[in-house]
């Protein structure tokens, strides 16, 4: 295993690799600056930019995208009050108060030390994770995998932030989406309507950049009049013995914790950086302070949702199956460079599956290196008027996704779904389930028609197997929570918005 | 009877996956598989007509606060939408540096950016970088269109 993480490591701090993981910062940084793009926008603008590279440098690259997104995420919240997506709400409670009595720069610090921190220990514990997991899936066969991507799925349907019943409308057309193309097994042109381009299906880029950052595009449109930020005072960034005394408490607690959240499909980063912040508030000795500039309240769901992100590359890891929107379109990155994640990676490609978790490790560093000194430039970016900016948002979307196709078929579709993502946005159908569903369902289908092969068309076969039944016992109850969840709703709401 | 927005939604989603149903009873059989191509898309018509009858039943009105977008701005986007459109269109007539350049500058111009000599030179600069990138450091050929490089 130690020798694994070396080869990697090699690979990683090379001077080409170094290069990569720096450029994947940046532009990951900057994308996620611009409200309401994230990481998962980040990723796939990149995709057509790694094709064709070196798998390993493609995965430094990634790895500096990925971090970069979630930090420029924070770096919004913190400077404009505007979280770029629900993960970074818990950072603008004592971010966006730091930033208004002039100690921003103070507060970029803290996130960035803090997302470090969070990176690091959850990248350690995802180093042993993985590997454990990837030993038992091994074992899986076509019932397991179809019962674990169903439980995957409801998990984030019902997690979800929105009306349970409209998450899993969302999945279920997702699934839909994944059935147009030629059928893998027997060869039927499945609503297809006769057009040469629908024979694969739908390039999964078209439908991420579409309902995501082409739908955000609309929001961008909508308040193009807005004055750009101006933030000419950061502040010094230094920060004294007394706040890294403040800090650690609240970030290796919340590492973990968010660690462990990610690893369960569907719950993620919401979850992790909310439950921190409300966490540490209950724990700290002077609750009052948060939410006016408290360095723990801010600390603590950075550390959380960089945790969860690592977290959440268990499952993709150690199974081959996403349990987020954001790591559904890390899948389908490195299925362009031609890698598989699943129980086999590790022991097939050793290097690949190192590799990764490599890249991870110095993405992580990286993003602190480069960050601290570089956040005053950054900030710079929130100074680009709006309407420049959605010009240029909107070419970068269809270049992306003109790059991998070359055919401008996939960029009309693309501008369908933009068009969808937007008309979901406005009666707020949330588009994760809709993506990772859609991502999910090829590999879904597939492995319950093998299952039902192999049982002569027997649906015992998913009793019979004890892992499929318990894994469809909890798809089932996790249907069955947030109904219960709902009817109590109101009052919850009540009472935790008491409470925050 | 439809005076909700979920209830519209419902009917409307309830179209959807009668369509896909119908679409999917239509699929050829094949006769020597156990499990044929139809079976996943039927059993997903009928889950989606499941749910959106629970829609339509449904109490949950999301937290209520829709905010109506006033018909200027849905005409501005509109507009953009026409811009987009028109930019697919060309791609690969006029090429990628001659379409992208005239978007950027008559997109950000129409969205309210008139700051002119900036906005030419963003125009221009931008696609001619990610030309570059793309077709030096890529290897991607972007169309070339009417310009002889």
């Amino acid at each position: 295993m130690f020798e694994g993480i070396w080869t990697g490591f090699q690979v990683a701090f090379s001077a080409q690799g170094l290069l990569f993981v720096f450029i994947g910062a940046i532009v990951g940084t900057l994308i996620g600056m611009i409200p309401g793009l994230g990481p998962i926008t980040a990723i796939a603008v990149m995709i057509p930019i790694t094709y064709g590279m070196d798998p390993a440098m493609a995965l430094l690259l990634m790895a500096g995208v990925y971090y970069g997104a979630a930090y420029g995420g924070a770096a919004s919240s913190i400077l404009l009050n505007a979280p770029g997506e629900s993960m970074s709400v818990p950072t603008t409670f004592d971010g966006y108060p730091m930033a208004k009595q002039g100690k921003a720069g103070k507060a970029l610090a803290v996130a960035a030390i803090a997302s470090f921190v969070g990176g690091t220990i959850s990248v350690i514990l995802l180093t042993f994770f993985a590997p454990a997991l990837a030993k038992v899936a091994v074992s899986f066969g076509p019932p397991e995998y179809f019962a674990l991507m169903l439980m995957g799925l409801t998990a984030v349907a019902s997690f979800s932030d929105d009306s349970t019943i409209k998450s899993l409308i969302s999945a279920t057309v997702g699934l839909m989406l994944a059935t147009i193309g030629i059928d893998s097994q027997t060869g039927t042109m499945r609503y297809t309507f006769g057009n040469p381009n629908l024979l694969e299906g739908i390039d999964f880029l078209v439908i991420a950049l579409g309902l995501f950052a082409l739908a955000e595009v609309c929001s961008l449109i909508l308040e193009r009049k807005e004055k750009a930020a101006n933030m000419n005072k950061i502040g010094s960034l230094r920060l004294t013995k007394e706040d890294y005394r403040e800090m650690a408490g609240p970030m290796g607690r919340q590492s973990v914790l968010g660690f462990l959240i990610g690893v369960l499909p569907g719950a993620g980063g919401t979850i992790a950086s909310f439950l921190a912040y409300i966490s540490e508030k209950k724990l700290a000795k002077k609750p009052e302070e948060f939410g006016k500039g408290s360095v723990r309240g801010l600390a603590a769901p950075e550390a959380a949702n960089n945790g969860s992100s690592s977290g959440a590359f268990v499952p993709l890891l150690g199974l081959g199956i996403p349990g987020s929107g954001t790591t559904a379109v890390m899948l389908g990155a490195l299925i362009v460079l031609g890698i598989q994640p699943g129980p086999l990676l590790m022991s097939d490609h050793p290097d690949v599956f190192w590799g990764v978790i490599a890249s991870m490790y110095i993405g992580n560093i990286i993003l602190l290196i480069l960050n601290l000194p570089l956040i005053p430039l950054f900030a710079k970016i929130l100074r680009v008027p709006r309407p420049l900016l959605t010009s240029l948002v909107i070419i970068f979307c269809l270049i992306g996704v003109y790059a991998i196709s070359f055919s401008t078929f996939d960029l009309y579709l693309l501008v369908a779904f933009g068009i969808l993502g937007f008309l979901m946005a406005l009666v707020k159908f949330p588009p994760a389930p809709l993506l990772l569903a859609f991502i999910l369902g090829g590999m879904m289908e597939q492995s319950l028609r093998q299952a039902l092969t192999i049982s002569n068309g027997s649906f015992s076969i998913f009793v019979e197997s004890p892992i499929a039944l318990s894994l469809l016992a909890v798809a089932l109850l996790s249907f069955i929570v947030p109904i219960l969840k709902n009817r109590k709703k109101k009052k919850y709401d009540v009472d935790n918005q008491m409470e925050i | 009877m439809l005076n909700t927005l979920n209830k519209k939604m419902s009917l409307f989603l309830m179209i959807v996956s009668i369509v896909y149903l119908i679409a999917s009873f239509r699929l050829p059989a094949y006769t020597y598989v156990p499990v044929d191509a139809d079976v996943v898309p039927i059993s997903l018509g009928f889950i989606l007509l499941t749910l959106s009858i629970a829609l339509f039943f449904s109490k949950e009105e999301g937290t209520g606060q829709q905010k109506a977008i006033p018909k200027k701005e849905v005409m501005v986007i509109l507009a953009v939408l026409g811009f987009v459109l028109l930019y697919i269109f060309l791609l690969e007539i006029l090429g990628f540096i001659v379409a992208t350049a005239l978007f950027i500058f008559f997109c950000s111009w129409f969205l309210g950016y008139k700051k002119f000599i900036t906005n030419v030179i963003v125009a221009l600069a931008i696609p001619l970088f990610i030309y570059l990138l793309f077709s030096n450091f890529l290897k991607i050929t972007l169309p070339e269109g009417m310009l002889p490089f």
